[in-house]
């Protein structure tokens, strides 16, 4: 009689268990998130469809390369050549800058583009009428967010041979140009 | 209690100005860059003393000799150095400036040749005769920045029909040296 009692007292607790393994194991939580809303603008360059397609394109940090540049060979896709002189002579070519507000009651900014370091020697840097300096010089002051505004960018090359005043010839010559907006 | 209240909200203010008054800004950079090549480049000028090109200070220019003949009057620029017994010749002075830039070279070759064979009349620039058969060398010396003559000096015989048109190209190439 005992033993039956435990037999049956063992399988009611093995029914007991076995029913709550069945149901879904359930948890609930609140997490309370807070999200701010910071205003600010960004800048990129984006290949211009005249111009020289730039590496990295739509992103702040691009290049552009002339490739060979000569006062009367072949220029490569996107420069042009718009004036030889007997000093120097100028190629050039388009692109695109995008700057993107959020969050300001700003109507427009204001571009401004300086070298990262000295020109090279024979070489003068210009963007649109600008020429460069290391200090900063305002480009445009009152560029239209959200769209590619376009701009030259010149280099004025001197004829004189190297080593009589004249750029290094043959080999690639970098520089850096950084350019800031400024919501107005 | 309202002294500490003004203050506060004074101090309030003043943290929250910093954020109205500093402007927004965005930067990006630009990488430039490009190989220097030298170069020359050759342009026909008029010279003074001969025809006025068409196209003067390019490099595909036209000359242009009008009505020619042994002894009948020539157009302005155009002179008659020689009549034989079989031909006459006439010619213009043209000037030829080639120009060096980011180069080191001291002087350039000039050469010339005919665009289309003429078996009728003979051909020379700057006293050198020119054919369509090979290039001829008009100079091995020529001086940059500087307008040199070479006058371009067609011989016909008296056999050409009067009214027959004489055209031909002549092409030019510097070589810097």
């Amino acid at each position: 009689m005992r033993k039956q009692n435990l037999t049956r007292t063992a399988a009611i607790a093995i029914l007991m268990l076995s029913s709550a393994a069945l149901f879904g194991q359930t948890a609930t939580g609140v997490i309370n998130g807070t999200l701010i809303n910071k205003n600010g603008i960004t800048l990129v360059f984006d290949s211009d469809a005249a111009g020289v397609a730039l590496g990295n394109s739509g992103t702040s940090a691009a290049s552009v390369n002339f490739g060979n540049i000569s006062a009367f060979g072949a220029l490569s896709a996107g420069v042009t050549r718009p004036s030889v002189t007997a000093a120097n002579f100028t190629v050039q070519t388009i692109f695109d800058v995008n700057v993107t507000q959020g969050g300001l009651a700003s109507a427009s900014y204001t571009l401004t583009a300086n070298l990262a370091a000295p020109a090279p020697t024979g070489f003068t840097y210009k963007v649109d009428a600008v020429t460069l300096t290391t200090v900063a010089q305002t480009i445009q002051a009152n560029g239209a967010y959200g769209t590619d505004v376009a701009h030259n960018l010149g280099l004025v090359v001197l004829t004189a041979a190297p080593g009589a005043g004249g750029p290094a010839v043959g080999s690639p010559i970098t520089a850096t140009i950084n350019f800031t907006a400024t919501a107005n | 209690m309202k002294k500490v209240l003004i203050l506060a909200i004074a101090a309030a203010i003043v943290m929250l100005m910093p954020s109205f008054v500093s402007a927004q800004t965005a930067s990006g950079t630009l990488t430039v860059t490009a190989t220097v090549q030298g170069s020359i480049g050759l342009v026909f000028n008029s010279d003074a003393a001969g025809v006025a090109l068409t196209g003067s200070g390019t490099n595909a220019a036209t000359l242009a000799f009008g009505n020619v003949s042994a002894f009948g009057a020539l157009s302005a620029g155009v002179t008659r150095p020689s009549v034989t017994a079989t031909n006459f010749t006439v010619s213009s002075a043209v000037d030829v400036q080639v120009t060096k830039t980011n180069s080191a070279s001291a002087n350039y070759t000039l050469k010339a040749q005919l665009g289309a064979a003429d078996a009728v009349n003979t051909w020379a620039v700057g006293g050198v005769a020119v054919t369509s058969a090979a290039q001829s060398t008009l100079t091995a010396t020529g001086t940059y920045a500087a307008n040199s003559n070479f006058p371009v000096a067609i011989t016909i015989p008296f056999t050409t029909a009067s009214g027959t048109a004489i055209s031909n190209t002549i092409n030019y190439t510097a070589t810097a040296n």
